[in-house]
């Protein structure tokens, strides 16, 4: 008897010395108390080398489970991540308002023009609103243009463009085949879509899809998972290509066509081929010139991307009668400030004047030059342009006739066929 | 010297095994209770001996963040917190600015814009009876 207690001892003292053994070679817990909430949170125990995906949220002052979710004190991986909000990506449109919303961050007030997450829920990039409304008038399903549709049911309750609310699009309660096949593989380009197969597409939905570019792959033939941590208003235009410029759809067979040819300089990039391009629309970024509305949303529901789109060739060079509109800073509250803060490649001062488009929205990247000409910074490549206004040159055009397809006429950079 | 009867020795290895046990057991219960998985943010700063910070010295105290003040009236203490969000506001010629999101504040904490709408929070600081400076956060 004296022996089995003595073994059974001894088995006691080896059980409780490996369970000791075993809690001493896990992770040592590491502690951060995010200043925003001071709760403490232990994810960096396993995330320390994920860098602060930008300047305006560092880590130590969010924290991560502010914008990630997930169990804060959780120090096995299953449990930690069982609550997160979107998987990796917190900003997609399922999850964004608990992630990216609250008056001081993102769904601030339309008068500070911080409501970012409604701007973008009802923005033709989410809302794929004019594609659906074509679709469905073009075979039948209904006998106008205007938008019913959207990918998610919005509304807006003080629009401007008469469009109060859209239903959600739900193909499978279309009768016409077209249609419905139009939902099963038109459908991969606005922003709750997971985008298609293959690294010419890698992007992220929600927010991350403009403002997390995918990083190149290290072969040089396209790009990453997009799956690294950053968050940036220095979106190149090759962010943009990964849901432009990708090829089109064909309507007969309502299926998506890749584009098969290799584009070996920036101008075929582009590959509408029936389009054309002046220098500056290849040579630039696509938000060195389209803005924030334009891109984000302006908070109404538009019927179409030709109802949000605006800024033109003139909105820069003015028109053979007409300078650009442009406005000298005076308030250091000025949302241009704001805007250059976000991506410092301008170092904007009380006084400098700057392009404003026709609905007052800052080019805060330009700067109008004591010599009356101008001068725009390149948003994602921090380059320098200068240019003149159309006043005082060559130009002819009619007043009248000054949209973006007339100055192609004569402006237009030939392609090679 | 004694002869260790075999009963005596499996005696001495059970007390043993037992007696390791227990304090294995023990020092696993301790090392488990004297874990606080959530513990709340310090809010309490020794700053150490009231001499150190002669008058009229300005002291950043980045650990907290703050800066102490030494003036005529006595000490007085500006948190570095930004209102807004909570980064750490950076010192300029004319005040202080957020890194973050660009909020500026002047010298004595007012913000000068947003976007934060509350001025930089003053902290209280306690003199012991032993002549050393206690910053509060709370």
């Amino acid at each position: 008897m004296k022996k089995i207690l003595t073994i059974a001892s001894g088995l006691l003292l080896l059980t409780l010395a490996f369970a000791w053994w075993m809690s001493s070679r896990g992770p040592k817990p590491v502690e951060l108390i995010p200043t925003l909430t001071g709760q403490p949170e232990y994810c960096i125990t396993c995330h320390a080398d994920v860098p602060d995906i930008s300047p305006s949220h560092p880590t130590v002052t969010f924290g991560c489970v502010t914008c990630h979710g997930g169990e804060r004190l959780a120090l096995n991986a299953d449990l930690a991540h069982s609550t997160m909000r979107g998987g990796a990506n917190p900003s997609d449109l399922s999850v964004v308002e608990a992630s990216c919303g609250g008056s001081n961050c993102h769904s601030g007030s339309e008068a500070d023009d911080r409501n970012h997450i409604q701007r973008v829920m009802t923005s033709v990039q989410s809302t794929y609103a004019g594609a659906i409304a074509n679709i469905r008038y073009t075979f039948g399903a209904q006998t106008d243009l205007n938008a019913h549709f959207g990918i998610s049911a919005v509304t807006d309750d003080q629009t401007q463009t008469g469009i109060t609310s859209l239903a959600p699009f739900d193909p499978a309660s279309e009768t016409n085949p077209s249609i419905q096949k139009f939902g099963e593989e038109c459908l991969t380009c606005h922003l709750r879509a997971e985008p298609r197969e293959g690294d010419a597409y890698a992007r992220q939905t929600g927010c991350a899809a403009c403002h997390s570019p995918a990083p190149p792959l290290s072969s040089g033939e396209g790009w990453g998972e997009g799956k690294i941590h950053t968050l940036t208003t220095a979106i190149s235009y090759a962010q943009c290509n990964t849901c432009h410029n990708r090829g089109n759809y064909d309507l007969r067979s309502m299926t998506f066509v890749e584009r098969d040819d290799h584009p070996t300089q920036r101008i075929d990039d582009y590959y509408q081929p029936i389009a054309q391009f002046t220098q500056c629309e290849y040579t630039l970024d696509c938000v060195d010139c389209h803005t924030r509305d334009e891109a984000m949303g302006d908070g109404d529901i538009h019927a179409n991307q030709k109802s949000i789109e605006y800024v033109q060739c003139k909105t820069c060079h003015g028109t053979p009668t007409e300078l650009p509109l442009t406005k000298t800073l005076t308030d250091p509250n000025d949302i241009a400030f704001r805007l250059a803060f976000l991506n410092p490649v301008v170092d904007l001062q009380l006084g400098d004047t700057i392009i404003v488009t026709e609905k007052g929205e800052p080019l805060w990247n330009t700067k109008v030059l004591r010599d009356g000409t101008y001068e725009m910074i390149g948003k994602a490549t921090n380059q320098y342009f200068t240019f003149k206004p159309v006043m005082g040159s060559h130009c002819t055009q009619s007043g009248e006739d000054q949209s973006s397809s007339y100055c192609h006429e004569c402006h237009a950079v030939e392609r090679q066929p | 010297m004694t002869d260790l009867s075999r009963r005596d020795l499996l005696k001495l290895a059970r007390d043993g095994f037992l007696y390791l046990s227990s304090a294995l057991a023990i020092g696993g219960l301790l090392r488990f209770l004297d874990y606080d998985p959530n513990p709340k943010p310090k809010t309490e700063f020794d700053l150490g001996a009231a001499s150190d910070f002669p008058l009229n010295s300005r002291t950043l105290l980045s650990d907290v963040p703050a800066v102490l003040l030494h003036t005529e009236s006595g000490f007085s203490a500006l948190s570095l917190t930004c209102t807004h969000l909570g980064c750490t506001v950076e010192e300029k010629t004319d005040g202080f600015t957020c890194p973050c999101h660009g909020s500026r504040f002047d010298k004595d904490g007012s913000v000068m814009h947003g976007p934060a709408v509350q001025h930089l929070a003053s902290l209280r600081i306690e003199i012991t009876n032993d002549d050393r400076l206690i910053l509060h956060i709370d």
